[in-house]
């Protein structure tokens, strides 16, 4: 065999015993969903296991897993939906201002994701207090639209500047309003921006624990908040864990996994 | 009537304004807003538990918060965390990067499964690595402890190892996004330089040193940048993992803050140090600047 090609098998090698270390810990949680309770307390652990579904039952016996999934769809979609009509605009406004001070307010919109949350969480769960919203659906979704807005405004800004302006010049020719242009003619070219940027703030909303474990209350608070309680008594066990990790965890793992393609062009945004 | 009917660079410039102007809005009314009323609140003895009059305490919560053990302790995690965190990702990432940086199916793939840990619910990881490392039943940390690797009551209840496995479990989360980020720096280079080296007779290391690191400059940054803002913020793995214990061994910042301020309901204390923690991000931000403007100097001279 070459050097060159001992070489690849040996980097094959790294990546394959990379990717376990980084894999075998998330197989883990859900595996230990179809293991009963004599199987999770081992003496010693033990990788094999008869499969039961057991800890399903105890799921749905001690959670409302339906309404748990409704509030967390309902944060995030909403969430998304929020920051995108509000961030959008603004990131073709700032990339169509021919103004200085449209690249200092777009780096202002990227300074406010660096604000530790805690410094926001605090006061603005007071306001939510004095105006009524704690524990409202609401609540949640306006702080981590504040959030999200300023991610979606700096990576669309990307976008929008990518566009040539002679589309849009076209259109206005052509007697498109300044808004059906935006709408008919901008938007259709930045449609994989769009996508993800609609992926991480879902991503960001379903995921945030901070946030709804101080502003949702028992009848509203997500997947992320209801983890926590799902692991520590006997009956309740790691193994309720990974059956509630099917759902709260599982579905963004498929969803990033299923838009990859997006998922990376957001994550390497800035890159190049 | 002149003044009414607008030339078409105004309306344009109007168009613009108006539709840019509710993000703005939004951003001063549920960012700044708040963001004031906890600086002015960090001047003050406000508690919600008890009753009377808000006094004004001028800088006492901020003498407090630098006399107060427990939030030392928490100064002192935060940076050693940010710190440790950050260099054993970029280490691991960059290596990572230069073994999926040759284009093939099978890394493709690879680079696809290893942004798994990324997406996982935070919370989740630190439920993880509890369950995993718990002394009596966990897979790992059971064989640690009979194998003498690891004090009787596990790694996250020991004073002096608590703090450095949640590095671990950090790195373990964020080292798969390093990677890709320096991935997609390296596959930005310009390949006719880089084969220019090679066929100049450069050895691998001279190429990585001389031609490779310095380009890929912009992206290590990036990658710093982004990692240390947010391991500076860290809260749900400590928070479900050791609770900031044993013994503060593993306070933070943010889990200090949020702990006073919505379980004591101190608020004025709490935002005190969300204060500190926001001086802390400025100066940040401020020295990666200037990192950044004295590297591109350095190169640009070469």
């Amino acid at each position: 065999m070459s050097s060159r090609r001992l070489a690849r098998r040996a980097g094959q090698a790294s990546l394959l015993l990379a990717l376990i270390v980084f894999l075998f810990p998330i197989a883990w949680l859900f595996a230990t969903a179809y293991k009963r309770a004599g199987d999770i307390f081992a003496i010693p652990p033990v990788l094999t296991f008869t499969p039961s579904l057991r800890n399903f039952t105890t799921l749905f016996e001690f959670f409302d897993v339906p309404q748990l999934v409704l509030n967390s769809v309902i944060i995030s979609f909403g969430t998304a939906g929020l920051a995108l009509a509000l961030g959008t605009p603004a990131a073709y406004a700032l990339a169509r201002l021919e103004t200085r001070w449209a690249h200092t307010i777009a780096y202002g919109f990227l300074a406010i994701r660096m604000i530790p949350p805690v410094a926001i969480l605090i006061p603005f769960y007071l306001m939510m207090r004095d105006v009524g919203l704690l524990g409202t659906y609401w609540a949640l979704i306006i702080l981590d639209a504040m959030q999200s807005t300023s991610f979606v405004v700096w990576m669309m800004f990307g976008y929008f500047r990518a566009v040539p302006k002679e589309i849009e010049e076209a259109a206005v020719v052509d007697g498109c309003t300044q808004w059906g242009t935006f709408i008919r003619v901008v938007l259709p070219c930045v449609v994989p921006g769009l996508i993800a940027s609609a992926l991480f703030c879902i991503i960001f909303a379903w995921n945030n624990f901070i946030f709804p474990s101080f502003l949702t209350n028992a009848s509203t608070r997500p997947l992320s908040v209801a983890m926590i309680s799902a692991y520590g008594s006997n009956e309740i066990n790691w193994g309720t864990m990974g059956a509630l990790a099917h759902f709260s965890v599982l579905p963004i793992v498929a969803l990033a996994l299923l838009l990859n393609r997006y998922f990376v062009q957001g994550l390497t945004r800035g890159v190049h | 009537m002149p003044g009414i009917r607008l030339g078409f660079t105004a309306r344009r410039r109007l168009f613009l304004v108006m539709i840019g102007l509710p993000a703005v809005l939004y951003m001063v009314l549920v960012a700044f807003w708040p963001l004031s009323q906890g600086l002015a609140y960090s001047f003050t003895d406000y508690t919600l538990t008890r009753p009377g009059p808000v006094n004004w305490v001028g800088l006492e919560n901020y003498a407090d918060m630098f006399a107060d053990p427990a939030a030392q302790r928490a100064i002192v995690n935060t940076f050693v965390f940010t710190l440790a965190a950050v260099g054993l990702q970029l280490l691991a990432g960059l290596g990572l990067a230069l073994l999926l940086w040759p284009d093939s199916r099978f890394n493709r793939i690879c680079l696809a499964l290893m942004l798994i840990p990324i997406t996982v619910t935070p919370l989740a990881v630190g439920l993880i690595f509890r369950a995993m490392l718990e002394p009596d039943f966990g897979i790992l940390g059971y064989w640690a402890r009979v194998w003498g690797l690891s004090p009787a009551r596990g790694y996250l209840a020991d004073e002096n190892l608590a703090l450095a496995t949640l590095i671990v479990i950090d790195v373990w989360e964020w080292t798969p996004l390093v990677a890709l980020i320096l991935l997609a720096g390296l596959k930005s280079l310009p390949t006719d330089v880089l084969e220019a080296a090679e066929v100049d007779g450069a050895s691998r290391f001279q190429r990585f040193h001389r031609i490779i690191l310095p380009m890929l400059l912009p992206a290590i940054f990036l990658a710093l940048v982004m990692r240390s803002m947010d391991a500076f913020k860290i809260y749900d793995s400590v928070f479900v993992t050791t609770g900031g214990g044993p013994d503060n061994a593993t306070n933070v910042l943010m889990f200090h803050a949020a702990k006073i301020g919505l379980e004591f309901f101190q608020i004025g204390a709490a935002s005190a140090i969300s204060t500190f923690m926001l001086a802390c991000v400025g100066l940040m931000s401020v020295s990666f600047v200037l990192m950044i403007r004295h590297a591109e100097r350095r190169l640009g001279s070469r």
